[in-house]
Order: structure tokens, then sequence, then C-alpha cells
């Protein structure tokens, strides 16, 4: 019997109550209470109230990823979402990261594909911090030479640990995508070159500033202990001033259809084992064959009882490892451009790349052929579910979930209806899915094994 | 057809002139807070089975799933070292990939067809079986969870397969930077004690048989020395049915001897590089022993280590990042475990800046050992514990984790309620007398990863040094 919160407002609890009534369902609906408007200046606003316990997520959600940053400049979308931590009209450098914490919350920002977010969660007392802050830093962020020269060698460590000093540099998203997609909008390392990250200017940040990050350009979430109509006095008071700016340009994110197999091979400076990644190319979003997709991805690789985990690890026992996804850093929902589906897999010394492909091709085309079990699909369904749930749990999941339906689709009450595409997918539709995508064509394979020791001494990336 | 009169027709002009302008200008100070939020503390319910088993439960009714911890008290990673090094750590990857009863697939089969998840895992004084579902499902959740801990069959290609793997995995860790630096603090900080113990080597796995693994669960996967607490979209009396459906026929076990070595004391400060040629950062680890969880000062060191490096806008960040620019993410950790803990100051730093950063690092250590806080960072401090402990434990798994503490370190049981009370008592002579006794940088280990003919000119001149390879062999001294 799934059901959400027992303290939802009693509004709520009555419609819920009557809706059961009438429809004499045995399963409860999803239902997240979303009050969803905009300001004149085009901010959109969601609020969802949620009072299972005292905090609340402030996020501000701007649509501009790393796919629209300026070619020359890779990198910059997210070196910018460090700028925006150095101090605004009312906050000096870094004090951002003082009122948030001494008023007993967390603070952080992440860069993706079609998104930039930032996000405090606090006592749901505080909500009004919250929004000053993101308010004042939309409205009036202090860019200076120095602080983003201080960045610049931030970022460029932040480079360094997680990608040029690691073996396997995370070429699972950065040589993938630079291999599998062929508009520089999509293909470019989204981490950045160190020497591009290091050439960004003052007058870069001040331009990306005044194209991307108004108020129309933006998704502004309230999500967790508060009153929703308190909040929005709130919104009002500190938001509604902000001036709104021309849109910026819609990007160019057109892919050109793969009609060829792209296989890439490397070697590792760093590594000690050899790993491959591949990437097929999926339907967009909008596609009816879209959820069967997304099942397919499960069914596959969702966890360790699919098919190509059971075959790779268990069965033939050539990889250490699987993992991968749908979308390689976040969810079905979170992004807008074109995307791929990867696979990483370590695989064992004495055993190459092709002997794992042919087995993945191996498991797809039985899957062709055979199809799913029922319950095989009904157990992705429920799988999907339930890692729906884990995403809403907390207040920041809610938030980053509203706020991407209300960037990307302008309708943050999908979240109430958002399993019922996937609820209706047949096993047919998912065999048509690994008919039309899962092809040698449409795909790319990165091999990459441990360089020869006598090479190893000089690792690659540093300038 | 309005009543209002001229004069209050002005005023509400007026009033609502001056509501635009409070509108439109932007607010120079931070809003103050609003009025306490009731903090919906969780509703904790102990109860024990016949068998000896301590459940705790806890209802969060944030989603339709319910989260469960089982740990085994006694199963440390270092549990039977001197026979059988690893043997936790193998017992834990392997005791879910067949039972008695079912083999992996099927358990990893009924797992997905509840929307579930189960794994074990070991670190210094025990392991826990972690598991979710959708709370619909609960009862054959706790089915799996119980078949698990009591009938872990061990099959031979199972077990073949998990020692190949694990062999590789140490092997592909030995080239990250991060495993290698918290490897050799581990050891430089514990020495001859349990809790050095990271991995066991390959011939130690190799020499795990089926039947160690079985003796070893049967000595440590016992009832009357583990808890098991769920949390979640639970009612506490149907859930205590169900779990005592599925865990009260489990038979208890004697309790095993307990290795508890002194915590050796270091007596100099001694530098441990691994050397890594090719590395184009330095991975820096300071630090030293410090206390148990349940210590009296416990609280006093975990506010110095927020103010010091355990939050965002701590002092190691804005000098060393915000200020200098030598590293992305420099943190500082207090680990306090059962039996001892650990204090870590770490970062990750281009070559160029070794030195530097280890004069900023001792620098900031040795600030919070002679100077007292300032009342403003101790308040900060405060808040900080505060509300984030709020956020944590509106979280199924925080709260589960949370709780898992109090009855893995035998804490007060009014843990969490007293939480605020301790944390609001602390003064700034409390936290310098803490940072005085445990942040010793006079006889830390300084553990730094990196290319050493690239740094060594600036490391010598911190202290006596022995260079290590990736596999853990000395290579000078």
């Amino acid at each position: 019997m799934p059901k959400l919160a027992k303290r939802l407002p009693q509004f709520f609890v009555a419609l819920m109550t009557l809706a059961l009534g009438l429809s004499g369902l045995q399963a409860k609906p999803l239902n997240v209470p979303v009050v969803y408007y905009k300001l004149p200046n085009g901010l959109k606003v969601v609020i969802s109230e949620d009072h299972v316990a005292p905090v609340v997520t402030v996020a501000v959600y701007y649509n501009v990823g790393f796919r629209v940053e300026p070619k020359g400049r890779t990198g910059f979308a997210h070196l910018f979402e460090h700028m925006m931590f150095q101090g605004s009209a009312n906050v000096k450098k870094f004090e951002h990261a003082k009122f948030v914490e001494a008023n007993g919350g967390n603070t952080n920002g992440h860069t993706d594909f079609d998104y930039t977010n930032y996000y405090e969660t606090l006592p749901s007392n505080r909500v009004e911090t919250a929004l000053w802050l993101e308010s004042d830093r939309m409205r009036s962020l202090d860019i200076s030479e120095e602080n983003l020269k201080n960045q610049q060698n931030v970022v460029s460590e932040e480079i360094r640990v997680n990608v040029l000093n690691q073996p396997y540099q995370l070429f699972e998203w950065i040589d993938l995508w630079q291999n599998a997609f062929t508009n520089w909008n999509n293909s470019h390392n989204g981490y950045g070159e160190l020497a591009e990250v290091n050439a960004a200017t003052i007058d870069d940040v001040r331009s990306f500033f005044k194209t991307y990050y108004a108020p129309n350009n933006a998704v502004l979430t309230i999500a967790g202990d508060v009153d929703a109509n308190e909040v929005k006095k709130m919104v009002e008071k500190h938001f509604a001033g902000i001036p709104a700016q021309a849109s910026p340009p819609a990007p160019n994110l057109a892919e050109p259809p793969q009609t060829k197999e792209k296989k890439v091979a490397q070697t590792d400076k760093l590594a000690n084992l050899p790993a491959l990644a591949t990437g097929y190319h999926i339907p967009p979003q909008s596609s009816p064959d879209f959820p069967a997709m997304a099942l397919l991805v499960q069914i596959l690789q969702g966890d360790d009882s699919a098919r190509w985990f059971q075959r790779l690890v268990k069965d033939k026992e050539l990889t250490l490892d699987l993992t991968g996804g749908l979308n390689y850093f976040g969810n079905e929902f979170d992004y807008s451009g074109p995307m791929i589906m990867t696979t990483r897999a370590t695989y064992k010394p004495g055993h190459t790349a092709d002997e794992v492909v042919k087995e993945m091709d191996g498991v797809i085309a039985e899957l062709i052929q055979k199809g799913v079990t029922e319950k095989e699909l009904s157990d992705a369904k429920v799988r999907f579910r339930s890692s729906f749930y884990n995403q809403v749990e907390s207040s920041f999941g809610k938030a980053h979930l509203l706020s991407c339906l209300a960037l990307f689709r302008d309708d943050p009450n999908q979240i109430n209806h958002l399993m019922d595409p996937f609820d209706k997918v047949t096993g047919e539709q998912i065999k048509t899915a690994a008919r039309k995508y899962l092809v040698a064509e449409n795909r790319t394979v990165i091999d990459r094994v441990p360089a020869a020791k006598d090479q190893k001494a000089d690792a690659k990336g540093d300038n | 057809m309005s009543r209002s009169k001229p004069s209050s027709h002005l005023l509400a002009t007026l009033l609502l002139l001056l509501a635009s302008i409070a509108v439109y200008a932007q607010q120079k100070t931070p809003p103050p807070p609003g009025a306490d939020r009731p903090l919906n503390l969780p509703r904790i319910t102990e109860r024990k089975l016949s068998n000896g088993l301590t459940v705790i439960m806890a209802p969060l009714p944030n989603v339709p799933k319910v989260t469960a911890i089982l740990t085994f008290r006694a199963a440390g990673t270092a549990a039977d070292r001197e026979k059988h090094p690893g043997i936790a750590q193998i017992a834990a990857a392997v005791a879910n990939e067949g039972t008695d009863t079912l083999n992996s697939k099927q358990i990893k089969e009924e797992l997905r067809s509840i929307g579930g998840s189960l794994g074990l895992g070991s670190d210094a004084d025990s392991t826990s079986i972690s598991a979710s579902a959708l709370s619909e499902f609960s009862p054959r959740l706790f089915a799996l969870m119980s078949d698990v801990a009591q009938h872990a069959s061990f099959p031979e290609d199972e077990l073949k397969l998990a020692k190949g793997n694990t062999i590789q995995r140490i092997q592909a860790g030995r080239a990250d930077p991060g495993f290698l630096v918290s490897e050799r603090f581990q050891k430089a900080v514990f020495g001859n004690h349990p809790y050095a113990f990271v991995v066991p080597d390959e011939k130690s796995i190799n020499a795990l048989m089926r039947a160690d693994l079985k003796a070893f669960v049967a000595t440590y996967y016992v009832p009357n020395i583990a808890h098991l607490i769920v949390v979640g979209d639970i009612d506490t009396e149907k859930t205590f049915a169900e779990i005592e459906k599925a865990f009260g026929s489990w038979k208890s076990g004697a309790t095993p001897a307990e290795d508890n070595p002194a915590v050796p004391k270091r007596e100099k400060r001694q530098i441990y590089f691994v050397n890594r040629p090719g590395s184009i950062q330095s991975a820096i680890y300071i630090g030293n022993v410090s206390i148990p969880r349940k210590d009296k000062d416990y609280f006093s060191l975990r506010t110095a280590d927020t103010i010091l490096g355990g939050s965002f806008y701590s002092r190691m960040t804005r000098n060393i990042r915000e200020d200098k620019g030598y590293t992305y993410s420099p943190f500082t950790a207090s680990n306090t475990q059962a039996k001892s803990g650990s204090y870590v100051a770490g970062a990750f730093v281009r070559n160029e800046v070794t030195g530097p950063t280890l004069l900023e690092m001792f620098y900031e250590l040795d600030r919070m050992r002679v100077l007292p806080v300032t009342d403003e960072e101790l308040k900060a401090a405060k808040e900080f514990s505060n509300g984030n402990f709020s956020i944590e434990l509106a979280s199924q798994a925080g709260l589960a984790g949370r709780i898992n503490t109090i009855y893995t370190y035998e804490l007060s049981k009014d843990f969490i309620s007293d939480f605020r009370a301790k944390v609001n008592a602390l003064t700034p002579a409390d936290i310098e007398k803490a940072a005085a006794k445990y942040f010793d940088t006079y006889h830390a280990a300084i553990v730094i990863v990196g290319d050493w003919e690239k740094v060594k000119d600036q490391v010598t001149p911190f202290g006596e040094v022995t260079i290590y390879d990736a596999e853990g062999n000395v290579i000078s001294k």
C-alpha cells in the first residue's frame, strides 16, 4: 500500500480520501503537494509542503549546463558555478557558506549537461535566509579578477583530483562523450581542459552571468516544512525586484544519427587493470519508445540481478564489475538534450574487450528473440518505483525533481504522475526498443588498457 | 462603493508605496530566523527477542519504504586476524551469494521484486547487513535478511569468484591515490592494533576455505551480540510481529573472546611517503590516534573538527582553498569508533605546493591548540551541528545509521534527545582543550602519496621519511 507522508496538509488528506473512495483503487498514488506559479520577471516558483521533519531545501536551477558553454572555454559553466560562491552585493566572498552553516544548514552547487543548480538545506525556520542569499547573488553577483584567479586554481585542483591524477580518468564520461557525439555542444569535455579553464577572463564571467543567470531563465523551488502562503510572500519580497533579461539564444543540440559503430583504443598510464565503456544513443524523452528504453536499461544493468551483470560478472566471469545507466549523472528526468546509455566494466587480464562486447551482444540478441518474462518486466517496474521513492525521500531530492520538471517541462505537477508511462510498458515495446537502439552502428566502444610498465612514469594531462 | 474616507485612502496609498519600496529594495542583512519548528524527534522503541536479538524500531513515514540494519557487533575487519586475515570481509562479500535454500540469482531476483537492496559490509568494529525495500514487502525483506544471517552457505563457485575478484579489486585500488593514502594512514596511526587492518593480502585471501567461513559466521553472526534497526513507513507493533516471525527461531551462541590490545602511542612526528611515479598531485593526510566514540571529549572534539575543517566555511577551507587556491576539497575528520579513533586533516594538492600546504595545515592545526576559537565561530559550529543533525534524522538511512552508532558503540540511549543540550553546553575552553590534546602535531603521522622525485625537497623539512611502494613494501628509510 504505497503512501507518502502521514502528515500531509488536512485539505490534501481530504482530497485523497475522496479520490480513493470514488475509484476504489488498491494502491494510493504518490501525492506531493505542488504550488506552481511565475513571477512577472519570469522566475518559475515551486513550493511543496512536507512536515515530516523540521527541514527545508531552497534550490535555484538555472537553465544552463555545460553543453552551451562557449568554444575554447570547456569547463566554463562549472567554473562559473564556483564564482557564484565568491560574493554578491551584500554577501562577501565565500560568506554564502558561512550564513548557511551558521544557520544550521548545508549548501552546494552542481553543473550538469543541461542545468546548473544551487541549493541550501537547513532548519525550516531559516528558509528566508536561504531565499535572501539566492536572491542576492541572482541580482548582484560580485565578480573580481582576484577571485576568478583563485577559483581557476581551485577548479584545476578539482580536475586533477577527480580526473587527471586518477586511473581511467573518467573515460566512461569524458572520452565516451567526445567520441559518441559529433555536435561540439554535446561532445566536448564538460569538466574542462586545464588550459581552457585557466584562459577564462572576467568578461567571460560577466557576460555568462548576464545571459544565463536571469530570473526568466531559472526555477526557484522550496520543499519542506514551510507554509506555502508565507513562503510566497518571502519570494515576492526577495525576487520580484530582480529584472528579467533577454532570453538566451536556444542552443543547437541537434545530433546527426550515428550510422557506423565507433571503436576507440586507449592506454592508461595509471591504471592496473583494463576496462571498457560503451555508449548507445537513446531516444529523446518525448519519444514513445522512451519509457520502454528506460526499463530496458533496468533489465540489462539496473542491479546485480540484471542480464548483463549476470552474464559478464557471474556466468562468464569476464568482468569484475558492471556499472552504468541511462544518464551518466542523474536519472530519466533531469536532462533535456541528446543522451547515451553508458556502461562501464573493469575486465579481467587475459581477456579482451571484444569478448566482453560479444557477450553483451549475445544478451541483446536473446532478448530480441525471446523477449522478457512477465516477472522481469513487473519487477523492473517495482524497482523503478522504489528508486523514484529514494529520489523524493529527502527535501533536496524532491526539490531536485520538482525543479527539473519545472525547468524542462514547465510542469512540476507531473511528479504525481511520473510513473504512469513506465507502468504501461509492454514486453513487446521492450523488444522493439532493443531492436531499434541496441545495435552496433548506434554505439561507441572504448577499450582502455594499462600502458606498458616503462611508459607508466609520466601521467598525461598536466600543463 | 468604497466606504473609505479620503484620509484612509491616502494612508493606504502611502502604505502601498512603502510596501512596494520594501519589495524592490535589496535587503542588506540576513533575515532573522522564524519561530522554532517542532523537532519531531523519532519515536524509538527497543525490544528484545528471546534469543537475545535487540530490535530497535523508529517510524519515519517520509516515503513508503523501510530501511533496516542488522549489525554483528564482534565481526570487525580484524576479527580472527591471526588465523584468517580478511575473513570478515570475504564473509560479507559472499554471505548474500547463496543460502541453504536460495542461490545467488534467486536472492537478487527476490530483492528486485520487492524494490529492495541488501548488502553486507565490515568496518573496524562490526559487520552489518544493510537493506531496504518497499514497505508493503517488509515481511519478505526480513525473511531474506534472516536467511542470509542464519543460513549463508558459501557455495564453492561463489567463494572462488569472490576471492579472485577481491584480489583484483585491491590490485585496481592500488592505482588510486585515495585508497593508498587512507590505507597507509590507518597503518601508521594504529600500528599493531586491529584497527590498522585495511585489506588482506593475496595469500591470505586464497587460503580462506568454505569451512572457515561457515565456522566464522556460526561464531560471529549470532543474535545475542547483534542488533536490528528498522526505520521507515512502519507500524511498530505490526513490524515487531513480522520481525519476531522472521528472526525468532535464530539460535543464540557464545560471545567470542574480545581482541583488545592497547592502542599504540606515537613517539614522534614521522612521514610515510607512498611513491606513485607519475602523480601530478600529492595526497596528504596528517593525523593521530584520538578517542573512542563514547569518550567524554566526543562533543568537544567533534565541534573543534567542525571549526577546523569539518564544514565548508571552516578555517582549513578558507585558508588553503579560498585564500591560497592550493586545493579543491580540504577536510578534517574525527573518526571515533568502539575502542579508539583517529583524527585526520587531508588535502590533495598539485605537486608544486606540497610544502606550502603542509606548512598551512600544521599552522591551522596548531592555531586550534594554542588560541581559543571566537564566540562567533563556536556559535556557528553549534548551529551547524544541531541543524544538520535534524537533516540527518530526516532520512531513513540517516536515522537508522545514527541509531546503529548508539548500539554499536554502546552510547547513551538518550543520545539523540540529548544531542542539542550537549552541543550547546560547550565553551571555547572545551574546544581549545580538546584540540590541544588530540590535534597532536608534534607526534603526528604525515602520510603522502605522490611522486617522490618531484616533491621530495618540499617534504623532507617536515620530518624523517620512510618511503613505500604502492604494494606497501618499504623502499627506503
